[in-house]
């Protein structure tokens, strides 16, 4: 694996435009989007799952956009005033988010007070999320603002009980701290105490939360929820002494900030293909103090690919890198016996991948920051098979003939878990296949 | 601050994109944060032309000479410059976050040389600026950058086509009827403007003798430019209906020196062959229309025009007709009087909706924004004013005669609908609970909540609808 950064302009959708996304995700969350006109239209015009033909969205009830006339800067409270009438309209509203990022800043909207006197006056939370927020690592993914918006739910879950604490508390520490010591440590799973495990993730796919739930009662690992769930009323305990899985590589901040509140972080493979599904059950079971082996299990769903893999194997695999998720992807495509030509890495975070970037493939290049122009030449050099890439370039790209992919299709598709190993080399067997058929038409 | 539901025009930014990616030789350097350009995005999804749009972002970030990754704006300029040797024209864009952060744009080499490619920045840029304010000053400095020349009034009869930008509605096929029907009255069109121009065309522009207006939120500053400093005259009527597309073509006569009577037998022909939309009014029976009521919200031509042939030619009663370009404000009431008294200015969608609300209409014409308020208020829509979202692949002028005939098979299928469906239920009655719950429902989402709460009454059983209905209806 060789890893290079091209410093250029990478082809990324605004973060922003996940709002829509969100909004439909989360039915009791009342967004509000504080910034100019340019914040609105962008986020007026990029629906909720960006395809590259970007279909019409349905208007949101619960995304209102405050607008700001930079000559007329409105006065302190003025905002949350605004949000508490509008707010009166919507039911069950369970939480407020106002999204207020770089331009709010600049025209002097003090965000954090206006969401302390939304919260105070309508007596629910109301928190901030910038979009803009700036990270350890420099660079833009279009899943950031999924991300801040993971990382504030994380701090809204309950706390656990103390006397829930008491309980584990010293078996827990001692089983996380043999495990952290040992690796696959032989102590935790003498331990007999159980940790709760909240997985992190999954913003986008609602049902990826229960499939890999589904994987880890197999394991006989009880999942205490999820992160973001599918309300906000029910989201699940988390604090010290949960173990918390992290199914997105692009969750840094969701996972600073439920190791601030002391759970345990599992450093692992994101369970994407067979061999992550595999290493993200057993390590994040060993971690909640269960001893699992998924060998087994493994290495009947790669049997089980068989005829998919044989119709993957040797197709040339091209990532320009939009959402993050192509690292873990790539990895498991790789594993599966494409050839993966290159991987597009708007932002890496190297420590938060360091178990994925272990795992990629001694052949994969990443492409740190790359360019789209100089992705699109080495596209046109190269000729791969199919490129996965962000909504920007699909249609230049199909217009130069090549097969193109959004990553967010596997979303759509549910990439986890063992099932979404299947669903991922499905998906692109049946691309290949289309073209195929396209390509005999005799027009 | 303004607390809305959707907007309808973007900021500056994008309309000086829209400009720049419509003309073909220019390039737009976009200062912006790199979570602020979408509009690449936008272009290839929009236009599914394949090409790349015709812009490069340069971001905004901190510390842009520690690295030689973009952000240096002198830099980034000559990259552009280095990376499509065939653009003529740069232009400097900047967003709404540059605009707000206050950084200075050091002025550059290519500025002012006269030499290829000339760097365009505007000082008029503002952060409270909107999309169609700024791509109508962007195309008279464009226009004025390349007033080098003044090349002599071409010996036969031309106009130049101010019409609209990419991503207007069915904008190339706008262009190509009116050009098809200037050709006919023997008119030759000298430069679409800015759709379809080349940089060379609007060095030209001073050939032809007239300037036709299609589209006049975009092209009003360049034509009045044009008009000053050449003395060229212009033709403002909306090229919409009938009655609108036969004015602006004896005008254009005139202005070019025709023989009226034979634009007169040009404008015949097409209205027994092309133009349908008289035909129409004269084949369905008075009925049709008598008393039924039109809401129309949009622009400024689009509402214009079709106000007029809808009230004249058609007969329908335009009982409102709104805009959300304010700062044309004074101009649109002036034109909307002469057809309808609920004339309007808005960009508030929850208030447009309840205007629309108030003028009860039997047809909603509006943007995609108002799809909403008609499916609410359970009347039929017609998309037909900017910003739309549909982008077919066989475009349909609205402009012209071809347009008018357009504008009749539109009438035709929701008149034609809404006269056979049933009549509705009688009315249900509604507690004063109920009735207070439905009004704190956003407005666009209102009928469509009576709707469904009706409904769940009915299935109880009920004879009126309580607020507990109301709420159970909601959930």
């Amino acid at each position: 694996m060789t890893i290079l950064n091209e410093s250029g302009i990478p082809d990324v959708l605004p973060p922003l435009h996940a709002v829509n996304g969100l909004a439909e995700r989360l039915p009791d969350v009342l967004v509000v989007v504080v910034g100019t006109q340019a914040d609105a239209h962008l986020v007026q015009c990029l629906p909720a799952v960006p395809s590259p033909n970007l279909p019409r969205s349905r208007r949101n009830p619960r995304v209102i956009f405050a607008v700001i006339d930079p000559g007329d800067p409105p006065q302190q409270g003025l905002l949350a005033s605004r949000i508490v009438e509008s707010a009166a309209g919507l039911h069950g509203t369970k939480l407020v988010l106002l999204v207020a990022g770089r331009t709010a800043g600049s025209l002097g909207v003090d965000a954090a007070f206006e969401a302390r006197l939304v919260a105070r006056k309508l007596d629910l939370p109301a928190e901030v999320v910038n979009p803009d927020a700036p990270r350890m690592v420099p660079g833009v993914l279009s899943t950031d603002l999924e991300d801040s918006v993971l990382a504030t739910l994380v701090n809204l879950c309950p706390k656990r009980r103390t006397s829930d604490l008491v309980e584990t508390a010293s078996p827990a520490k001692r089983g996380g701290l043999f495990g952290g010591l040992l690796g696959r440590g032989i102590e935790a799973s003498q331990s007999k105490d159980s940790r709760p495990v909240v997985l992190l993730g999954g913003a986008l796919s609602p049902g990826a939360a229960r499939m890999l739930a589904a994987e880890f009662s197999r394991a006989r690992v009880e999942v205490a929820g999820a992160v973001p769930g599918l309300r906000i009323g029910e989201l699940p305990p988390l604090g010290e002494g949960t173990v918390v899985a992290v199914m997105d590589p692009n969750l840094t901040s969701a996972a600073t900030a439920a190791e601030r509140r002391g759970a345990t972080v599992v450093r692992t493979l994101m369970p994407v293909g067979v061999d992550g599904t595999a290493r993200f059950v057993q390590d994040v079971a060993e971690e909640a103090g269960t001893r699992t082996s998924e060998v087994v299990r493994a290495r009947s769903a790669w049997e089980d690919l068989g005829v998919l893999r044989n119709r993957i194997r040797g197709k040339r695999i091209f990532f320009t890198g939009d959402t993050g998720l192509e690292i873990p992807l790539a990895r498991f495509l790789a594993d599966a016996g494409a050839v993966v030509l290159e991987v597009g890495a708007p932002r890496l975070d190297r420590r938060f991948l360091a178990a994925e970037l272990q795992a990629l493939g001694p052949d994969v290049d990443i492409v740190v920051s790359p360019d789209y122009r100089g992705q699109t030449n080495r596209i046109d050099e190269t000729r791969p098979d199919v490129v996965i890439c962000s909504p920007g370039l699909h249609l230049p790209l199909v217009a130069r003939g090549h097969l193109c992919r959004s990553p967010r299709d596997f979303l759509e598709a549910g990439l986890y878990g063992y099932g979404g190993a299947r669903r991922i080399l499905e998906l692109l067997v049946l691309t290949m296949q289309r073209a195929e058929t396209l390509d005999s038409l005799n027009l | 601050m303004k607390l809305l539901r959707g907007v309808y025009e973007g900021p500056q930014s994008y309309g000086i994109l829209r400009l720049a990616a419509s003309i073909r030789g220019v390039h737009a350097l976009l200062r912006a944060l790199p979570g602020e350009a979408y509009f690449r995005t936008l272009y290839a999804a929009r236009e599914r032309t394949g090409e790349m749009a015709p812009v490069t972002l340069s971001p905004l970030r901190e510390g842009p000479d520690d690295s030689m990754a973009p952000g240096n704006l002198a830099r980034d300029i000559s990259g552009v410059v280095r990376r499509h040797p065939k653009t003529e024209i740069v232009i400097l864009a900047r967003s709404e976050a540059s605009l707000l952060s206050e950084e200075s744009i050091p002025v550059t080499e290519a500025e002012g040389t006269g030499r290829p490619p000339e760097l365009v920045t505007f000082s008029w840029e503002s952060s409270g600026m909107r999309e169609t304010e700024a791509a109508e000053l962007a195309l008279e400095d464009l226009i004025r950058a390349r007033m080098h020349d003044r090349p002599q009034r071409s010996p036969y009869p031309t106009v130049n086509l101010f019409g609209p930008p990419i991503f207007g509605p069915d904008a190339a096929a706008e262009y190509a009827e009116a050009e098809r029907l200037l050709d006919m009255i023997g008119v030759e069109v000298n430069a679409r403007v800015p759709l379809g121009a080349n940089v060379g065309d609007l060095g030209r522009l001073s050939r032809a003798w007239a300037n036709v207006l299609l589209y006049r939120e975009i092209g009003e500053s360049a034509t009045l430019y044009l008009q000053d400093e050449l003395g060229m005259p212009r033709v403002t009527t909306p090229m919409i209906g009938a009655a609108g597309t036969g004015a602006v073509l004896r005008s254009v006569g005139e202005l070019c020196q025709l023989d009226p009577k034979s634009v007169q037998r040009t404008i015949w022909a097409e209205l027994a062959c092309t133009a349908k939309l008289p035909w129409y009014a004269r084949l369905e029976p008075p009925e049709t229309f008598q008393d039924r009521r039109v809401a129309i919200f949009g622009d400024f031509t689009y509402p214009l025009g079709l106000g007029y042939a809808l009230a004249r030619e058609v007969g329908l009663e335009i009982t409102a007709c709104g805009t959300y370009l304010t700062h044309l404000e004074r101009d649109f009431l002036f034109h909307a009087h002469t057809f309808t008294e609920g004339a309007f200015v808005e960009d508030d969608p929850d208030e447009v909706a309840a205007r629309i609300e108030a003028a009860k209409p039997d047809l909603l014409i509006g943007t995609h924004l108002e799809e909403g308020v008609a499916d609410s208020l359970g009347v039929p829509f017609l998309p037909l004013c900017p910003p739309v979202i549909d982008r077919p692949f066989v475009e349909r002028p609205l402009v012209g005669y071809a347009g008018s005939s357009v504008l009749a098979d539109a009438l035709d299928s929701v008149l034609q609908r809404t006269r056979e469906e049933p009549a509705g239920e009688a009315g249900m009655q509604w507690t004063d609970g109920a009735l207070q719950e439905a009004a704190e429902v956003p407005l666009f989402l209102r009928g469509r909540a009576r709707r469904r709460a009706e409904e769940r009454a009915r299935q109880q059983g009920s004879r009126e609808v309580t607020r507990e209905i109301f709420l159970e209806s909601r959930s």
